[in-house]
């Protein structure tokens, strides 16, 4: 299949890979030409816009930072609706605010062309090995016709509802994990300070109730005080102000999520951005009683 | 001085009217038609647009909701401003879109000037507002005889935006005093006290303040009607909480008080009185006297 591919970053990059790999024809358009490097030599094309990758392509993939991206992506000049044929599928797989998916989704509907959100959960390294959760929203025929594709970049793929429906799924992904990183640092600091092995706690609550992913994985990584991301703490960041702006519109009651975004305001100002969310380990410890 | 006034509402109107008895020559226009009414009686002009308004203003004042609507109304009124001119914007909005407008309005000469007030159409009313505005200081000569008409307490809080950063700790300080007032009330029922009783023993000592006057006298006699309406104050949490996180500041209280202002406005209270918080707190947990 003729597949367009727009955001080949840290993400994007392993993820067009993967599709060319499997045997399809990538399409390609970067605002940085550095970044078309690794796909010399490949199957792939390179375009002067998003409309001439859209001319060229049955579907496009588009993996950038925020809304304002997508939608100059989507619909600026020379964006992928002035370019695409009735018919086109774009899958947006970058993770934006529901409400600016549903939009941008409409207005592309005008043009006779179909929009499904797809964001992924598993970071760079859930991209590099073809493992990510992708949670998607749209048409059910749009979304059966571009699952093979997604599959070939995730391993589970699943349609959520309408349009919107995949960015709502992110979310809620979104709350648990920083909510989650955040109650596992402060335990682990509770620990620490109270005089008792942090190490010790963690395994035992891993046969408990309190048994999760992200005590198991972020848990370890706060252990071995390996703070690489993973998933940077700014991004996390960015994806609970965009809890908290749908909160806010809808008048829905969020505190612990609130009080988290706070933590990750706190990370970003003091400089930790880059960090792994588990960062936040690091700013409490900072901001605490000294280690007994 | 010819002044152009746009945003006719609960606040903007009885301004106008402060600024016409004062002596000075007042353009007007608004979308609605009957809202000018009550001016244009007095003696204020009506224009035909906004650009009309700036076309026969020295200075043009402007008071309305957010930040895109006053984004929108300078790109209305730039085409008729004459260089030297000055827009006063009295909305509350989004410092970074203060500075943008002031930005495109610095091609042309014009001075925007972001100057938030406080103290509710109560004050708008008594001309008793707290101004706080950002912009040039050179630009006070004009403009201190015009905030001193409409309000009692001026500050220069410093470049442009400024006005907007003061106005966001403002709110964020205000309610979340309502919030702490809110919160002393249902404590207090809920243990059977008569907190109007408790608020007066509270106004004598180190708790006492303005909100717990006000907001604190319509919780205790629950007189839920606006006053300030909670949407306006729920619409400012998104603007602060914003700027914390582009900045890279915690702001943990704010955050907690702007989630019960969410509560408050899914449950339907947005254009009753913000001392509404109190019934927030009510629709959840115990709700009369403990057994």
């Amino acid at each position: 299949m003729n597949v367009g591919f727009i955001g080949l970053g840290l993400m994007g990059r392993p993820m067009a890979l993967h599709l060319e790999k499997a045997g399809h024809a990538l399409h390609l358009w970067a605002r940085r030409p550095d970044s078309l490097k690794p796909f010399a030599g490949v199957n792939a094309k390179t375009h002067a816009s998003p409309a001439q990758v859209a001319a060229h392509a049955e579907v496009v993939i588009v993996m950038v930072a925020d809304a304002p991206d997508v939608e100059a992506v989507c619909l600026g000049v020379d964006g992928l609706a002035s370019g695409g044929k009735p018919g086109l599928i774009v899958v947006d797989m970058s993770t934006i605010n529901p409400n600016a998916a549903r939009s941008i989704g409409l207005r592309l509907a005008e043009k006779g062309i179909e929009f499904v959100d797809a964001p992924v959960s598993g970071g760079e390294t859930g991209a590099i090995n073809a493992a990510l959760t992708v949670m998607a929203g749209g048409k059910p025929a749009a979304f059966e016709k571009v699952k093979p594709l997604l599959e070939k970049m995730g391993k589970s793929v699943t349609l959520i509802g309408d349009s919107g429906a995949g960015q709502v799924a992110k979310a809620c992904n979104q709350i648990l994990t920083g909510v989650g990183v955040l109650a596992v640092a402060e335990a682990f600091n509770f620990a620490t300070k109270s005089g008792v092995d942090a190490g010790k706690v963690r395994e035992a609550l891993l046969g408990g109730f309190a048994y999760s992913k992200i005590l198991e994985n972020h848990g370890q990584r706060m252990l071995d005080r390996n703070f690489k991301p993973g998933f940077k703490a700014w991004m996390h960041q960015k994806d609970l102000r965009i809890v908290m702006e749908e909160a806010h519109r809808m008048g829905l009651m969020l505190p612990s999520a609130a009080a988290t975004a706070q933590v990750f305001n706190a990370i970003v100002g003091s400089g930790m951005g880059e960090n792994d969310s588990i960062t936040a380990l690091q700013l409490l410890e900072k901001v605490s009683t000294p280690a007994p | 001085m010819n002044i152009g006034f746009i945003g006719l509402g609960a606040m903007g109107a009885p301004m106008a009217g402060h600024l016409l008895q004062a002596g000075h020559a007042v353009s007007v226009w608004s979308r609605r038609g009957a809202s000018a009414d009550f001016l244009l009686s007095r003696g204020a002009a009506r224009c035909a647009s906004p650009a009309a308004v700036a076309a026969a203003s020295e200075i043009v004042c402007t008071n309305v909701t957010g930040s895109a609507d006053v984004e929108a109304l300078a790109d209305e009124l730039a085409p008729g401003f004459a260089p030297g001119a000055i827009h006063v914007d009295f909305s509350t909005i989004a410092p970074s879109a203060a500075r943008r407008i002031a930005a495109r309005y610095a091609t042309r000469g014009v001075d925007f000037v972001d100057a938030p007030v406080s103290g509710g159409s109560g004050g708008a009313q008594a001309a008793t507002l707290a101004i706080m505005w950002g912009g040039k200081s050179a630009l006070a000569i004009r403009l201190q005889p015009i905030f001193e008409v409409l309000g009692k307490t001026i500050v220069h809080v410093g470049e442009t935006g400024a006005g907007q950063v003061a106005k966001a700790c403002n709110q964020m300080v205000m309610v979340a005093a309502i919030e702490a007032a809110a919160e002393a009330a249902r404590l207090a029922d809920a243990a059977g006290i008569d907190f109007s009783k408790v608020r007066a023993a509270m106004m004598r000592g180190s708790a006492g303040s303005r909100v717990l006057e006000v907001f604190g006298g319509r919780m205790a006699t629950r007189e839920f009607a606006a006053g300030v309406e909670a949407r306006l104050h729920h619409k400012d949490y998104a603007l602060l909480l914003d700027e914390a996180t582009r900045l890279g500041v915690p702001l943990p209280v704010s955050a907690a008080v702007g989630q019960q202002l969410n509560a408050l406005m899914g449950q339907g209270w947005g254009q009753d009185d913000t001392s509404s918080l109190l019934r927030v707190l009510e629709s959840a947990g115990q709700r009369g006297p403990a057994p």
